[in-house]
């Protein structure tokens, strides 16, 4: 009972949302239930969220610290186009078992680096996250379009789309990477020291420094850890795809905005929590696929995932504000007594 | 416990709030009359109004030989067969037109069409609504592939779950289609459009550029590629200036773009424009700055954008397909395949009045392009 | 003259500028058609688009918001006046003109009081109805262009001021970069000399002092909104003045480009710093480097990678120049 009263008080964004999920996996299940709620249609999502899901980490790792990573998708397809130089080659085809071990290791090690060109100029430079990630999307985007000529990348060793489509008892693989990624981050940010370091420098920079932290070691690991996690994504990309290409994922970029928003963290830095972007990310995919499925046109998905992100947030003010008000009036009733 | 109850009602009311969103979504797209139509009659196939889909098909279809009986899994609308047709994206106005055929498709031969795609062209999200389709279990899934790799696995899926698989505009993996509609063979056209552009330039040597909807697509770059190589073979003398540059399917950019490049390339001669925005964008620079004489510009167009262009000779030709029909003749041949009739050169369909030409067992040619100038 | 020179090289547009002269030098040796006044105008007119909506995206970066809808609002206004002119063919130039900026102020009023009442981040509000308004727009066009503007609408935007004879032509300054010049000294106007200007200021530095020294934050939030949705209408007209059609496609995603310019010309995303002067270097360097990279012939392939390195080379040398001043600042306090 005292735990639940905890998480309550903690977690009360947090509920709000997974309520709205609920809310509306029952609606959509209601609208189609032998369409949505079917064993296949689950599973389809399990595969479709890990992508978008670790983008949204991606994105939100960067926003804690009171940033903004617009490179992700470019970021992650740009790494997904070098490793998959490497693993059409007969060498990785000859090999599968290396090839796609090196080609994963190569596509996050390549977003890292990515990250961490992101992290020298935003954290040692000081120029604003915004427009250095503005400049890097333009740069990787290019920088794949000179490496692919604007094709795709194709012939990957058949034991690659595994990754990105294969199952362990039934549960994908893919989700149990984003699983994984989730519980990773989740240490990373909320239980370790680096993590309070970062939600204190998406606080008030400023004053972290002064407290002797090193600031801009924790930015600059903060954008690398970022690109790691679109690196994860862009592994998967590739391998759901079987191929890789400039422009894949590139509507995930502000969906990934909105996902983070929508999940509670502030955009100013400073607070938020992994498992309300979680729960996030699961109600745009719950949106997204079981809209599809009654056949909306696409436009009107976007409107109305618009529309409860606007109404979200209405909804955030308001409670936030009644809540104050009951506050106040509980301690003015205080200071009478 | 008060704050407890407020934050529940309003989530719930939250819920409602997406739910009448979802709502309004189905009933507004089925009062729109274009391919909005497809999507709002596919919205109201689940909920109540489904009865209007129906009963209206089969008054439409005067041979409703579309049997019941293969139509498993497209229960909830009553009988005809459910056909996906999926553009690259939606709302632009080629796959608008496109989709308008589609839908007018689907209502003469009394079968569901359900029209719907990315907002933007991302091979992902395709494959993502592709997945959704399957899931929903419908007949035939026609798709116009952003990038035809990108397709293998989701369409491989579509196979196993017994749906029949079509692609159109853009070739997918030819060993997992049953048919490809093509708007015309690629290479024909390509080099169609080379032709007509040294017809227009009026000789065989001079400098030449091309400007693309982006350097990513993939049908352009295959027209872009026959095109150079075409006019490698037969136009020594013809000077290719530059890489094809890339104008973001933006007629603001396009426009921009050929300005830019005729002042560096001042005795450029021709420019070939793929990609609908490029005919009225860079039309519109040639035209801006006087030079209808000296440059010819070949370009795709949709016809009723280019007409001021085109009557001061700034676009030479434009060059496109009937794009309503190639909406047409894909669900035509969809439904044609699932009722098991064998798509062969001269046999003749439901819906298309003209045996059908194919190629490679596979290719159904739309017919060649419709080139229209100045009248 | 030396004074000049001295506030110049103070000024915090100095390094844009000389990057400017710098890539314009450049260009210049290897196309010398670059540097003529017809390519000038050309450029500018092609680019007074993005100027007029960075110019809208100015204060609103300056009292520390960010304005993601603009793509949304010009994409709407476009649309409305499309529809509008085909309907009353016989209306004129300054009931279209006054139609646009009325429907942007309208969107910007929108986003403004979401912002004010209900407290939603500048980025998330404005992010949020620029998806509903794109969505429902191309819901109801179907993506589908407008054309058959009437004559006297299309003939407006091929007016010309003066006559510079340039490169063997006369050329005189279209219409398109007056409307820029016009929204660029109004932008100053305001900025520097009504009390709305300095309240813009004033709340972009420090909401807590702003509020304290007397001004109404929330009206000052909203004008900015507001200011930024009437600029982007304006846009929608220029864009139909050059493009004579709507193609409800084309701006989809210009709001990071904008904000690009603005941000380039010396604007902070953080608030309170940001010039009109800068934004127009802005915006020069957006055309210079956009028009450059085709006069020097740099392949297609590698235009985003340049265009990416100038960027992020141009922000960086700003913002290392501007730690310099700081330190030397803090220098000569120690001095004394």
């Amino acid at each position: 009972m005292k735990i639940w009263k905890s998480i309550r008080e903690n977690y009360q964004n947090e509920l709000i949302l997974f309520g709205i999920f609920v809310g509306l996996f029952i609606v959509m299940g209601i609208i189609s239930p032998d369409k949505f709620l079917s064993a296949g249609n689950l599973q389809t999502m399990c595969y479709q969220m890990p992508e978008f899901g670790l983008m949204a980490l991606a994105m939100m790792a960067a926003v804690l610290t009171g940033g903004m990573n617009l490179s992700i998708c470019t970021g992650a397809t740009v790494a997904s186009i070098v490793a998959g130089c490497f693993m059409a080659t007969t060498f990785a085809n000859e090999n599968p078992a290396i090839g796609v071990f090196v080609g994963i290791i190569i596509t996050v090690a390549v977003a890292a680096v990515t990250g961490l060109l992101n992290g020298v100029l935003i954290a040692y430079v000081g120029v604003t996250a915004m427009l250095v990630t503005l400049g890097t999307k333009l740069l990787f985007e290019g920088l794949g379009l000179v490496v692919t000529k604007g094709g795709s990348l194709a012939g990957f060793p058949p034991l690659f789309l595994k990754v990105g489509s294969g199952a362990l008892l039934g549960i994908p693989y893919t989700i149990l990477i984003y699983i994984v990624a989730i519980v990773i981050t989740y240490f990373l940010f909320e239980r370790s020291v680096w993590g309070t370091q970062v939600y204190m420098v998406g606080c008030n920079e400023t004053a972290t420094r002064f407290s002797g932290i090193a600031t801009r070691r924790t930015v600059l690991l903060v954008y690398i850890y970022s690109g790691i996690m679109y690196g994860l994504s862009g592994v998967l990309i590739s391998s759901r795809y079987c191929s890789a290409k400039t422009d894949y994922g590139s509507s995930y970029l502000m969906q990934a905005v909105t996902a983070v928003v929508l999940g509670g963290t502030s955009i100013s830095g400073g607070s938020g929590t992994v498992a309300g972007t979680v729960i996030a990310v699961a109600i745009i995919q719950v949106v997204s696929n079981g809209l599809n499925l009654v056949g909306v046109n696409r436009y009107m998905i976007n409107m109305i995932t618009g529309i409860i992100l606007i109404a979200v947030l209405i909804v955030r003010y308001v409670s936030g504000a009644l809540s104050d008000k009951k506050k106040i009036r509980e301690r003015a009733a205080r200071a009478r007594a | 416990m008060k704050k407890k109850l407020v934050s529940l009602l309003l989530s719930t009311a939250l819920a409602c709030t997406a739910l009448a969103g979802c709502g309004g979504g189905s009933s507004s797209s089925a009062a729109s009359s274009a391919p909005a139509e497809a999507s709002g009659s596919a919205g109201a196939s689940a909920a109540s109004e489904a009865s209007a889909a129906p009963s209206e098909a089969p008054a439409a279809s005067e041979a409703s030989s579309a049997p019941a009986e293969a139509s498993g899994a497209a229960e909830a609308s009553g009988d005809g067969y459910t056909i996906v047709v999926m553009p690259k994206l939606v709302s632009i106005p080629y796959f608008t037109m496109t989709g308008e055929g589609a839908v007018k498709a689907g209502e003469d031969l009394g079968i569901n069409v359900i029209y719907n795609g990315p907002t933007t062209a991302d091979a992902a999200e395709q494959v993502t609504m592709l997945e959704d389709y399957i899931t929903q279990g419908v007949d035939a899934i026609c798709v116009a592939p952003n990038d035809p790799a990108a397709m293998t696995s989701v369409l491989t899926k579509a196979k196993e779950a017994g749906i029949v698989v079509l692609d159109w505009d853009t070739q997918a993996d030819p060993n997992l289609v049953d048919a490809s509609i093509h708007n015309i063979d690629d290479k024909a056209f390509g080099e169609h459009m080379m032709q007509e552009l040294v017809a227009s330039m009026g000789t065989e040597e001079g400098q030449w550029a091309i400007v693309t909807g982006g350097l990513s697509a993939e049908n352009l770059n295959l027209w872009i590629k026959y095109a150079k190589e075409y006019a490698e073979a037969n136009y020594p003398n013809l000077e290719l200036v530059a890489d094809p540059f890339p104008t973001d399917e933006s007629q603001d950019l396009a426009y921009s773009t050929t300005q830019d490049l005729l002042k560096t390339y001042p005795d450029l001669k021709g420019i070939l424009g793929m990609s609908t925005p490029t005919g009225p964008g860079c039309g519109l620079a040639i035209q801006d700055l006087g030079l209808q004489d000296q440059v010819s510009l070949v370009a795709n167009a949709m016809e009723d954008d280019v007409q001021s262009v085109l009557a001061d000779g700034s676009l030479d030709c434009g060059c496109l397909w009937d794009c309503h029909d190639l909406g047409y003749l894909t669900v035509c041949v969809a439904n044609a395949i699932l009722n098991g009739q064998k798509i062969e050169s001269g046999a003749t369909i439901e819906g298309w009045d003209t045996p059908l030409e194919v190629l490679d067992e596979k290719s159904v040619i739309l017919g060649p392009a419709a080139d229209y100038r100045a009248k | 003259m030396q004074k000049v020179w001295k506030n110049l090289t103070k000024s915090k547009e100095i390094s844009i500028l000389a990057i400017i002269v710098v890539l314009a030098v450049c260009i210049t040796i290897v196309n010398p058609n670059f540097l003529t006044v017809s390519n000038f105008f050309d450029i500018m007119r092609s680019n007074s688009i993005y100027g007029i909506m960075a110019l809208g995206m100015l204060p609103v970066l300056i009292s520390g918001g960010i304005d993601l809808s603009v793509s949304s609002t010009i994409t709407l206004c476009a649309v409305v006046m499309g529809k509008f002119l085909q309907a009353n063919p016989g209306s004129n130039i300054v009931v279209a003109i006054l139609l646009c900026m009325v429907v942007g102020a309208l969107a910007g009023l929108v986003n403004g009081l979401l912002v004010t009442k209900f407290h939603i981040p500048p980025i998330v509000a404005t992010l949020g109805t620029q998806t509903i308004v794109m969505a429902a727009v191309l819901f109801y066009t179907n993506g589908m262009w407008i054309s058959g503007m009437p004559d006297w609408f299309l003939s407006f935007g091929d007016i010309q001021f003066g006559a510079i004879p340039s490169a063997g032509k006369v050329v005189g300054m279209p219409i398109q970069i007056l409307f820029l010049i016009l929204v660029g000294i109004a932008t100053w106007l305001i900025l520097k000399y009504t009390l709305m200007g300095r309240g813009i200021y004033a709340v972009g530095g420090n909401v807590q002092s702003a509020t304290r020294v007397g001004y109404n934050v929330s009206r000052v939030t909203t004008f900015v909104y507001i200011y930024s949705g009437t600029l982007a209408g304006l846009a929608a007209v220029t864009d139909i003045l050059i493009v004579k059609q709507i193609d409800p496609n084309t701006f989809s995603g210009c709001e990071l480009d904008v904000i690009a310019i603005a941000v380039l010309g010396g604007a902070s995303v953080m608030g309170g710093i940001g010039t009109v002067f800068g934004t127009f270097l802005g915006i020069i360097l957006m055309a210079v480097i956009k028009n450059g990279l085709v006069l020097v012939r740099v392949s297609s392939y590698w235009q985003k990678v340049v265009m990416g390195i100038i960027i992020l080379v141009t922000i960086s040398v700003d913002v290392i120049n501007r730690r310099i001043e700081k330190a030397r600042l803090v220098h000569v306090d120690v001095e004394e």
